[in-house]
């Protein structure tokens, strides 16, 4: 029995999330969703929608008011202490803002080697800084900057810091919110790739969050919409793109410019970046 | 809620006025700050090695000498018991520096772990200790400080524990406000979500990035604390008549100013002049910590 295969690394059972104010918005209202080993799953849907509450439901930023979050088939809404700490260690995230989510008192050798301290996966100082090395590395980055505050670093380059950060405690899962949202245009593309050569280099999983349809049309092969705190639709990418069921989801569609499915396959092909287009079902 | 205080601009006209260009809007270190910072370390030094530097001793009573004009043998002159008013002001530096310093010190300790708590602590955690704090800020520290003069004789250390102790309330509830700012950024929920624990999340990622405008806040309160602190000895509930403290001096030369004006006028530049410098050190500050100028790289 391959149980492996069976449980989803991630499910979100039935999430709600109500902020007391004086609307009393529900903000998350009933959402439902699974990630499988390998996967990226797209989460869509316009500002406001309650999508970076999905995410800070399941990273354990906030505690749903009702409704589950399991990783690799445990209850982490239930669970206390050390296990706990273990299994949330598996799922990291990834900021919409990398001007703010990166403390700017400390280097990047400090921000990318933290996580390694604090769960003692490598204690050894001089091992740590090789390791962030390495980190760094797979991001796209230089050795030389690991002594440098966020400061003098561009957009881009910080967000490559953030993953660099996430990676290191070495997670099967990366929460991205609108990782991109906040980047250069001419910059997106790059940081785009990188996701997708980190699926498939490290085998990652992804739930990528973006408040349009375009940035997760090449990464994801699975799409969730959002609208006011539900999910209205949910499926693969082909159906979701050519044939969408529900008319919030086609109004997502005509209101930012999708590339033409065939045409982004042929660029795509030819520059070698996206391999894991209709491979959503792919196990590692 | 009332009990949240904006960071304090005190004296944000002050360095408008002496640079005369209409705030200082890069943070680049202009004379001024230059001259602020001199003084200011001037004086601090002083509090170390003023009482060595006194050309003579600054409690030597002299009657015959009894309200000397500055000269070439006295530069300040000397007071009605024919003191040399130089050695007192040098002597006196240390005193009341260190009182400062001290009043200071201890607020912001007290402030800090009152206010972190307060922010960290939960909803009634909160409520107990802004209410403290409300009390503490009730309390006019000359009332504080007239009451401990009373029930342990007025005393240079009762006028430093008076303030004190009505201090920290102000710094407890800027401390609480800024960390409140702090505890929600993504950073620190970042932190969170890679595991860090809650000790490193408070030491390493809030207070560092937290308090700067508090270090702003403790240097511009300097000048104030001094001057309370020289109030108090100027009334009669702090350093006591014959220390040199500068509050003190002027304090004892109350029925001479008219005729002898050196004996107020040098003890009350050395205020002035420390005051308006830690003023302007911490304007310094401000404008070099202002978040909104510091998007380096941007
Ligand atoms: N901390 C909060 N307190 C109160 N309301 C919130 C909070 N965070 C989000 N909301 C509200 O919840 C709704 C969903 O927000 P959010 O999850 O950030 O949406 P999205 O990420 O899709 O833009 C919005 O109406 C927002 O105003
Ligand atoms: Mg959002």
């Amino acid at each position: 029995m391959n149980t492996a295969e069976e449980t989803p690394l991630l499910e979100a059972r039935n999430l709600v999330k109500t902020f007391s104010g004086r609307s009393g918005t529900r903000a998350v209202n009933d959402v439902s969703f699974t990630v499988r080993r390998g996967e990226a799953l797209g989460l869509v849907g316009e500002s406001g929608s309650g999508k970076s509450t999905t995410a800070r439901c399941v990273a354990g930023l906030l505690h749903p008011d009702s409704g589950q979050v399991l990783i690799a088939g445990q209850d982490v809404t239930r669970a206390r202490g050390r296990a706990l700490r273990a299994t949330r260690r598996r799922i990291q995230m990834v900021f919409q803002d990398p001007y703010s989510s990166l403390n700017p008192r400390m280097t990047v050798a400090d921000l990318v080697g933290e996580g390694m301290y604090v769960h003692g996966i490598e204690p050894d100082r001089v091992r740590r800084r090789d390791r962030t090395v390495e980190l760094l590395e797979t991001v796209g980055m230089g050795s030389e900057h690991l002594d440098r505050y966020p400061r003098s670093f561009s957009g881009g380059q910080r967000q490559r810091i953030a993953i660099a950060r996430a990676l290191a405690v070495g997670p099967d899962l990366l929460i991205c919110d609108e990782p991109v949202a906040s980047l250069d245009v001419s910059v997106q593309a790059q940081v785009l790739n990188l996701f997708g050569d980190l699926r498939e280099k490290l085998g990652l999983s992804l739930l990528f969050i973006a408040h349009d349809l375009a940035v997760v049309h090449h990464l994801c092969g699975r799409v969730a919409v959002m609208n006011s705190g539900r999910v209205v639709e949910q499926g693969d990418r082909e159906q979701v793109y050519t044939s969408p069921r529900h008319p919030y989801t086609r109004a997502l569609l005509d209101a930012v410019p999708v590339p033409d499915p065939a045409a982004e396959r042929a660029r795509a092909a030819g520059r070698g970046a996206v391999h894991t287009q209709n491979h959503h079902e792919e196990k590692r | 809620m009332s009990t949240t205080t904006p960071v304090p601009t005190r004296s944000a006209g002050l360095r408008n006025l002496l640079t005369r260009k209409g705030g200082n809007k890069q943070g680049h270190t202009t004379f001024v700050d230059r001259a602020a910072l001199g003084v200011a370390g001037l004086m601090v030094l002083l509090a170390l090695v003023g009482p060595y530097l006194a050309p003579m001793d600054p409690y030597a009573v002299d009657l015959a000498k009894s309200l000397t004009p500055p000269g070439s043998e006295h530069w300040m002159g000397t007071d009605a018991n024919g003191r040399d008013i130089l050695s007192r002001v040098l002597a006196g530096g240390r005193t009341t520096i260190l009182a400062t310093v001290a009043v200071i010190a201890v607020a912001t300790v007290i402030g800090t772990l009152i206010g972190t708590a307060a922010a960290l602590g939960g909803r009634i955690v909160d409520e107990i200790l802004m209410r403290i704090c409300d009390v503490g800020l009730s309390l006019p520290a000359i009332v504080v400080a007239l009451g401990l003069a009373a029930a342990m004789g007025p005393s240079l250390q009762s006028a430093v524990i008076a303030l004190a102790a009505t201090w920290w309330p102000g710094y407890a509830r800027l401390v609480r406000t800024l960390v409140r700012e702090t505890r929600d950024a993504e950073f620190v929920e970042s932190a969170r979500v890679l595991g860090v624990s809650r000790t490193r999340l408070v030491l390493r990622h809030v207070l560092p990035n937290s308090l700067s405008a508090l270090y702003v806040q403790t240097t511009l309160d300097v000048s104030a604390v001094m001057l309370v602190i020289s109030g108090l000895s100027f009334v009669g509930v702090g350093a006591q008549v014959p220390a040199s403290e500068w509050g003190a001096m002027i304090a004892a030369s109350r029925d001479t100013a008219i005729t002898a004006w050196w004996t107020v006028l040098f003890p009350g530049l050395a205020i002035a002049l420390t005051a308006i410098a830690f003023n302007l050190v911490g304007d310094w500050l401000r404008v070099r910590t202002d978040p909104t100028l510091r998007t380096g790289g941007r």
